[in-house]
């Protein structure tokens, strides 16, 4: 079943993309499309978000009133779904950001270690 | 993939918004220079499989907590079929607690909740005078005809009121007579209650002159005597020795005024304005009070607004009327109200004693779950470790006891059917709505939010204390050690609570026991045994008022010369229920009418008081010589002599009673007799002034026979039965019972709530034992380790025994404690319950105190031996 594939792939992205997601739309409102073409721009084209995680994504956070979202006109006059971070999305994405210094220095850390490992 | 309504537009939304995703990335590529056509397969390539996304994207809906509720349950109840011990007990204790409150509440939805079988029954309200006499309860009364056709005629809050009384016919069908209940009522009765007759037409107002004698029959007395034809309307009907026009039929579930039996007929006030023999119609006697009286509010007019106006009408009457209605106000009750009367103090207790059942059985439930959470607190660990979030342990430990309660609010349904059908059968029938209880939807809604909510009242704490197990602690063996003491004080606490409810309850059943054997118990004043009672109805149309007088001379004659048979009349019998009042005046003491004194009445025959073995403490017994034509006498009791005749001799004192029948003038009477109390409607009333008349110096209702004998009560019977029907085939002999049964039935209501309560109160003795040897087995199995060191190192096992035990008291203890300071606070609510028990009886509480110590040492005991047989080296292997 296809669907189960995916949602074993949502798992294992969660907290990142989740963080991504929040992190991206700091700067302002912006639609699904926008995001992933934001996170791969700053990203340098490392990290591709799949759509099959993104909007899974998206709606999740929605629903955690992290953000939010509205239908809005875009200049080129086409109707889009824009998500907007909330205050609770804001706290959020403190939470998260500093969940992930912690874990990428103590990641960087074990990396940097050259020496014995004590027993 | 079908989607629920709610869910169809954030489909389409869904779909609005994949198809923008894609336009943006296909304008994109356009404007990189790419071509439309390879830009649209680009991008499509890209996105992927769009049905799959919107499906993932679907499952964020909502569907996530629903789905993973699903798992939980499965879970729990995988884990439940894994102890199938654990399972049944927590089901067994909580479908009882279930079932007694469904049970109950299905009575109390029958009697208090569910609106009277009438159009719009909120309208409905009862309309009763008030004695405003100084001394009086201020309690609803009966009214007179005069004073309801004044506040028919003059009240304009009602869009109709109406007044009725019972009546007893004698039915003359196929040549037997059928003595059949019915109702004297006024013309718009059935307007006023908005129940059309099925068949035929109701009264009109023109039926309520004397001479129009029309009837409208009940359903059942329609099938079972008229065989259900049309043709009965417009045939003639003789009741009573009269001919009745039948002109309409009631539908089957019509039942007003509501009595045990239920009135089969129902005939206009025309019955009430006869002239009766030397004296006026009872229609316009403003003094006699006897009717009762329903009105229907008008829409938009308040209970209170109508209250004000009768007011203003019978301070009117008061005026106009000084002498019959200078002391009588008016009362108005919301109709239901009314009848629920009394039953609703009774009704309270009970549903108070079922709660506690109910909190009982959560407690014990909520204390199997934290001996099982213990238990288990190494696999929840694990699942901590394993990344499961506390929230999401917490409302896994709550599906199992939604699962536990679920199953329990099942098995407690099909008790509560069970319970229900044993409660009809015993219940005390005069209780509107008794007879009608079943277990409907608003039943069924409440049982399922009481069990959910219990669901979560048993469920929250073991489960909160379930998930604070440190994850750490799920490679470690000591991990139930931490977690364990504070579950162990919180157990604890628990069954000293539910100690203390089941003293409450005990105390509450004690007290109503007790009181209830006091009040069977109590003197009547009269020997109840060995005394057959009858009734018969002498139709006036064949007896005027002196061959009535006549006929019961001759009955008494009769019946009383024959050996082994001592045979009298009264009315009312003592004990059916009923009672007489009537003012007086004595000699010597001019008090305007409106103020006159009234006392407890009663018509009596020949030898009354010797053959009721009731003492007499001055003068002498009637006699046959008390006769019309005699001069007029009475007897009093004690109470009263003492309250009007105080300084003199009671004997020879004279007293006018408002009672005449063949004199010009009301006459004054010579008291001749003062004879000890004894109790008239019930067992628990308090001594009344109470005057006692020959019933041939002014016989106003039918009598009844009462016979005193040692043989079987089936012959005397036999007896009455020849007599009677040898004078007058006509007649029907009717409410043939023993005294005693007149005993038992007015103490039905009192033993149906004291059986009830004690039933709910073993209950709760027997959970509360349940749960102690539930927590002393728990400790005990924790403390293996302990017992074998001690034993080991030399203790003894009465001594191992005793700590056991001692602890188990010292929980028994405090429960014993706060449960006895609650039921001290709250046993003032039984009243009237109670028959002259003081609610802080000393017996009663030092007995239950005994007792509630006898069951926790009994449910102590055996895991106390238990722990006096742990072998020392096993216990320290174990580790």
């Amino acid at each position: 079943m296809p669907g189960q594939r995916y949602q074993n792939r949502i798992e294992l992205l969660q907290g990142t993309l989740d963080l991504l997601i929040l992190q991206t739309l700091q700067w302002g409102p912006r639609h699904g499309y926008g995001i992933s073409q934001a996170i791969a721009a700053v990203s340098a084209d490392v990290l591709k978000v799949d759509t099959g995680s993104l909007y899974p994504a998206l709606h999740r956070l929605e629903r955690q009133k992290w953000i939010r979202a509205e239908w809005t006109t875009s200049e080129r006059n086409q109707r889009t779904r824009v998500y907007e971070l909330t205050r609770a999305g804001r706290a959020q994405l403190l939470h998260e950001r500093s969940r992930w210094e912690q874990l990428s220095a103590a990641i960087g850390s074990v990396l940097a270690h050259s020496g014995e490992i004590p027993s | 993939m079908k989607l629920p309504l709610w869910r169809r537009g954030q489909d389409r939304e869904l779909d609005e918004e994949i198809e923008s995703h894609l336009r943006l990335e296909i304008a994109d590529r356009v404007a990189r220079g790419e071509p439309q056509d390879e830009a649209a397969r680009a991008a499509r390539r890209r996105f992927g499989n769009v049905t799959v996304v919107k499906e993932v994207t679907r499952d964020m809906w909502g569907w996530v907590g629903f789905e993973q509720f699903a798992h939980d349950v499965r879970y729990a109840l995988r884990a439940l079929r894994k102890s199938p011990g654990f399972a049944i007990v927590a089901i067994a204790t909580f479908a009882l607690g279930i079932g007694v409150n469904t049970a109950m509440f299905s009575v109390i939805n029958a009697v208090m909740l569910r609106p009277l079988p009438f159009p719009q029954p909120a309208q409905l309200v009862d309309v009763a005078e008030l004695d405003l006499r100084p001394g009086q309860p201020r309690v609803p009364g009966s009214a007179s005809w005069p004073n309801f056709f004044d506040w028919r005629t003059r009240a304009t809050s009602f869009s109709g009121v109406s007044a009725y009384h019972d009546s007893a016919f004698t039915m003359l069908v196929g040549g037997r007579s059928v003595h059949t209940p019915g109702a004297v009522v006024s013309a718009d009765f059935f307007t006023t209650l908005g129940v059309p007759p099925t068949l035929g037409r109701g009264f009109r107002a023109d039926e309520e002159r004397a001479g129009s004698d029309v009837v409208i029959l009940s359903d059942s007395l329609w099938r079972s005597e008229f065989g259900a034809a049309r043709s009965a309307i417009g045939s003639t009907l003789s009741l009573n020795g009269r001919p009745f026009t039948i002109i309409g039929v009631m539908p089957p579930a019509f039942r007003f005024p509501i009595r045990v039996p239920a009135p089969q007929l129902w005939v206009t006030v025309a019955d009430d304005a006869r002239a009766l023999p030397g004296d006026e119609p009872m229609t316009t006697q403003r003094g006699a009070h006897y009717i009762g009286v329903v009105g229907r509010l008008r829409p938009a007019v308040t209970l209170a607004a109508a209250r004000s106006e009768l007011d203003a009408i019978a301070a009117a009457l008061a005026r106009e009327h000084p002498d019959d209605n200078g002391t009588r106000g008016v009362m108005l009750t919301p109709e239901l109200d009314r009848l629920v009367g009394d039953t609703r103090r009774a009704l309270v207790v009970l549903v108070g004693a079922v709660a506690c059942v109910l909190l009982i059985a959560c407690v014990n439930l909520a204390n199997l779950l934290l001996a099982r959470g213990a238990g288990r607190s190494r696999e929840i660990a694990l699942r901590l470790a394993l990344g499961a979030s506390r929230r999401r342990v917490v409302l896994q430990l709550l599906a199992e006891s939604l699962v536990l309660a679920g199953a329990g609010t099942a098995a407690g349904l099909i008790l509560a059917s069970w319970c229900v059908r044993v409660l009809t059968t015993v219940a005390p029938t005069d209780v509107r709505g008794l007879d009608e209880v079943t277990i409907d939807s608003f039943v069924l809604a409440f049982t399922a939010a009481v069990g959910f909510l219990s669901a979560l009242a048993f469920g929250s704490a073991p489960a909160w204390l379930g998930s604070q197990t440190s994850p750490r602690s799920a490679a470690s063996d000591d991990g139930r050690t931490t977690a364990a003491r504070g579950q162990g004080r919180l157990r604890a606490a628990l069954v000293v609570a539910e100690t203390g409810l089941g003293v409450v309850l005990l105390v509450a059943a004690g007290l109503l026991v007790r009181g209830f054997y006091l009040l069977v118990h109590t003197d009547p004043g009269y020997d109840t045994t060995h005394v057959v009672t009858a009734k018969f109805n002498l139709p006036e149309q064949r007896y005027s008022y002196l061959k009535q007088i006549a006929f019961y001379d001759d009955l008494f004659a009769d019946l009383g010369a024959r050996p082994g048979l001592q045979v009298t009349g009264v009315a009312p019998m003592p004990l059916s229920g009923s009672r007489y009042t009537l003012s007086f005046e004595l000699a010597g003491a001019a008090v305007p009418q409106a103020r006159r004194p009234s006392a407890d009445f009663a018509l009596v025959g020949p030898v009354f008081f010797r053959t009721m073995q009731i003492p007499i403490v001055a003068g002498r017994d009637f006699t046959a010589a008390d006769s019309d034509s005699a001069p007029r006498v009475l007897a009093v009791n004690e109470t009263f002599a003492q309250m009007f005749l105080q300084g003199h001799d009671p004997i020879g004192q004279r007293v006018k009673l408002s009672l005449s029948t063949t004199e010009k003038e009301t006459p004054w009477r010579e008291v001749v007799a003062v004879v000890r109390d004894f109790k008239q409607k019930a067992l628990d009333e308090p001594s009344r002034p109470a005057f006692f008349v020959p019933y041939a110096q002014g016989l106003i209702s039918p009598m009844f026979i009462v016979a005193r004998t040692t043989d079987p009560p089936a012959r005397v019977i036999e007896q009455l039965r020849e007599a009677i029907g040898r004078r007058d085939p006509e007649l029907a002999l009717y409410d043939v019972r023993t005294l005693e049964e007149y005993v038992g039935r007015s103490v039905a209501a009192a033993r149906f709530q004291m059986l009830l309560l004690a039933l709910f109160a073993a209950l709760a003795l027997a959970l509360t034992a349940v749960g102690l040897y539930g927590v002393i087995a728990y400790g005990v199995a924790q403390r293996t380790r302990e017992f074998g060191i001690r034993l080991a190192l030399g203790a003894r096992p009465q001594e191992v025994m005793r700590l056991v035990l001692r602890g188990a008291m010292r929980m028994a203890g405090a429960g014993v404690a706060v449960g006895v300071v609650g039921a001290a606070l709250l046993t003032r609510l039984l009243g009237a319950a109670l028959y002259g028990v003081h609610p802080l009886d000393p017996v009663t509480f030092a007995l239950v105190i005994v007792s509630l110590f006898g069951v926790a040492l009994i449910a102590a005991f055996v895991p106390a031996r238990r722990a006096t047989r742990v072998d020392p080296m096993m216990a320290l292997r174990a580790e």
